[in-house]
């Protein structure tokens, strides 16, 4: 069911990319939660308290965040890492689909001893390793930080654990949806450009939703709800969640086979 | 058995036609050329046959068996040269054997070394910094690397100095000689008159002619360059011969193009009074022009 071949050769094409993102992810972790520790000398959470409810909540801020490390770790810092790691799963996938057709090595890769359907999943095993690499970084970095540095009696490794598991479940479901999508475009540069606008998309639906209870139902539709980081930071991760976003994964490359199976690859 | 077979093969865009009714069969251990202009339909062919598009109508066959959609194990046995070469610019050209070979067992890399050898071809540089006929020689090893016993060329000689070119023709008959049918196609008939045992012609996305090389239609035509001797001659005379016209480069000789057989022609020939005479067989580029012209003409089909 499965190539290594093509697996470990995506592997290494998409390497750098790979180093870029987790560059700037860690990068945008490690200001954040380094900034933890300024938070009582300028008295952030009475700033907070001052701003109007529906921003914070909007914002997926509230004022005890800035007094618990944990909180403000897996509910505020990685609510950004989560944007900028889904929006790079999904561009990650989207290429991963469209990069043949796109550069001419469709006619390379979909000539070989192998079903569309064989090429697609190694492809998504490709996907899997290298989000898992991304995300173990992701945790290695946040541990080292918090646990070593900035919060060494306070920084709950398990409970991170569980925020660092939802966020990599999230993107996971980010990539499958890439995936279904994908078959459906011959451009790298139009999956990215998707990529990015469905990453900003569940970011502010969810954000939307939080702030209008008329538009609670647009929770739905966003992946960052089901990750719900801040309960899983808390210790109560958000069970539906840890279904519903594997499921996700699953169905869009199961429908990405189904797509890529019946399209033309013409000239 | 057949190592191509199509039967009534179609394929449309929306509503614009790729091919129509293509029937033809390639034979096992045959070297087959598949010829015509750009935009004629080989390459929608060569993609039908190799799963990379879907048909609209009719069917294709590889050893006897339907042509799956894209890959499966029955492309073990094929080796595919596209026309216009696209592998990934990040890879160095042994990167991309490497990983091409990767998807069979059993590679003679001695084989691959003597491909590499005989085609004059530096693996180690990025594919990115190939020029278009390096990269055409990266696509011929990566089709040949192996062994397949069907190889489909699209266009293989594009792109190739004529002495690579040439050492491919004699790596193609070798393998052919060793068993393996080979399918291109091209619209430089100067290759199919040089290795092939058939050839189809296809026109519009219709196959008008499917046969031997030898009995292409029109092989009867003979070329015939001559000047009458005289100060003013009468081509009164020429006009038994066949259609005659004056070179406009050079006054006083005419070009007949005769379909007569050949003694009666040298029979005629020998009545006139000739200063200059140049008989000459008709290229099999004359030849596709004129059947082109005649089919044109006739809007003729002709499966085979």
């Amino acid at each position: 069911m499965l190539n290594g071949n093509i697996c470990s050769t995506e592997i290494s094409l998409n390497r750098r990319s790979l180093f870029i993102w987790t560059f700037v992810v860690v990068i945008v972790i490690l200001v954040y939660l380094s900034s933890f520790i300024f938070m009582e000398e300028i008295e952030v959470v009475e700033m907070i308290e001052g701003y109007p409810d529906m921003l914070t909540t909007g914002l997926g801020m509230s004022p005890e965040m800035f007094g618990d490390v944990n909180l403000y770790h897996g509910g505020l810092v990685l609510l950004y890492g989560l944007l900028l790691a889904s929006i790079y799963a999904m561009m990650l996938a989207g290429s991963l689909v469209t990069r043949d057709v796109d550069i001419g090595t469709v006619e390379f890769l979909y000539t070989r001893p192998l079903s569309r359907q064989i090429i697609l999943f190694s492809k998504a095993l490709s996907f899997l390793v290298m989000i898992t690499l991304l995300w173990i970084t992701i945790y290695l970095v946040s541990v080292a930080l918090g646990a070593l540095w900035v919060a060494p009696e306070s920084f709950d490794i398990y409970n991170q654990f569980l925020a660092h598991l939802m966020g990599y479940l999230a993107c996971l479901a980010a990539g499958g949806l890439a995936f279904g999508f994908s078959p459906l475009l011959n451009r790298v540069q139009s999956s990215t450009s998707l990529a990015i606008g469905l990453g900003f998309a569940f970011f502010f639906l969810n954000t939307i939703a939080s702030m209008y209870e008329q538009l609670e139902f647009l929770k739905y539709l966003s992946i960052h709800y089901y990750a719900d980081l801040s309960g899983a930071a808390s210790g109560e991760p958000y069970i539906t969640g840890m279904i519903v976003l594997p499921v996700v994964f699953f169905v869009g490359v199961g429908l990405g086979s189904f797509l890529l199976n019946r399209k033309d690859f013409t000239a | 058995m057949n190592a191509v077979e199509t039967v009534q093969l179609g394929k449309y865009y929306g509503k614009k036609l790729g091919i129509t009714g293509v029937n033809m069969a390639v034979r096992d251990g045959e070297i087959f050329g598949f010829i015509g202009p750009n935009g004629a339909g080989k390459t929608t062919t060569i993609r039908l046959l190799l799963g990379l598009i879907k048909p609209s109508s009719g069917e294709a066959k590889i050893f006897g068996r339907p042509v799956p959609i894209s890959g499966g194990r029955l492309y073990r046995r094929v080796g595919y040269v596209p026309s216009e070469v696209n592998y990934y610019p990040e890879m160095t050209g042994r990167d991309l054997l490497e990983y091409a070979a990767g998807f069979y067992t059993a590679i003679d890399s001695l084989w691959v070394e003597e491909m590499v050898d005989r085609l004059q071809f530096d693996p180690d540089k990025k594919i990115r910094t190939y020029s278009h006929g390096n990269r055409k020689k990266l696509g011929i090893i990566q089709a040949l690397l192996h062994k397949p016993r069907l190889l489909i060329l699209d266009e293989p000689g594009s792109g190739l100095d004529p002495l690579i070119r040439l050492e491919l023709f004699k790596i193609l008959e070798e393998m052919n000689q060793k068993g393996a049918t080979v399918f291109f196609s091209t619209h430089i008939l100067e290759e199919v008159e040089r290795i092939c045992q058939r050839v189809a012609i296809i026109k519009d996305g219709s196959l008008i002619h499917c046969g031997p090389v030898d009995e292409l239609p029109g092989k009867d035509i003979r070329f015939v360059i001559l000047k009458l001797a005289g100060s003013e001659p009468s081509t009164a005379a020429l006009d038994e011969l066949g259609e005659a016209e004056e070179l406009s480069s050079r006054p006083g000789y005419y070009r007949v193009v005769s379909h007569l057989p050949v003694n009666e022609l040298v029979n005629k020939l020998s009545r006139l009074n000739l200063e200059y005479l140049r008989i000459s067989d008709p290229s099999l580029e004359d030849l596709f022009f004129d059947f082109y012209k005649t089919s044109a003409e006739e809007g003729g089909n002709h499966n085979a």
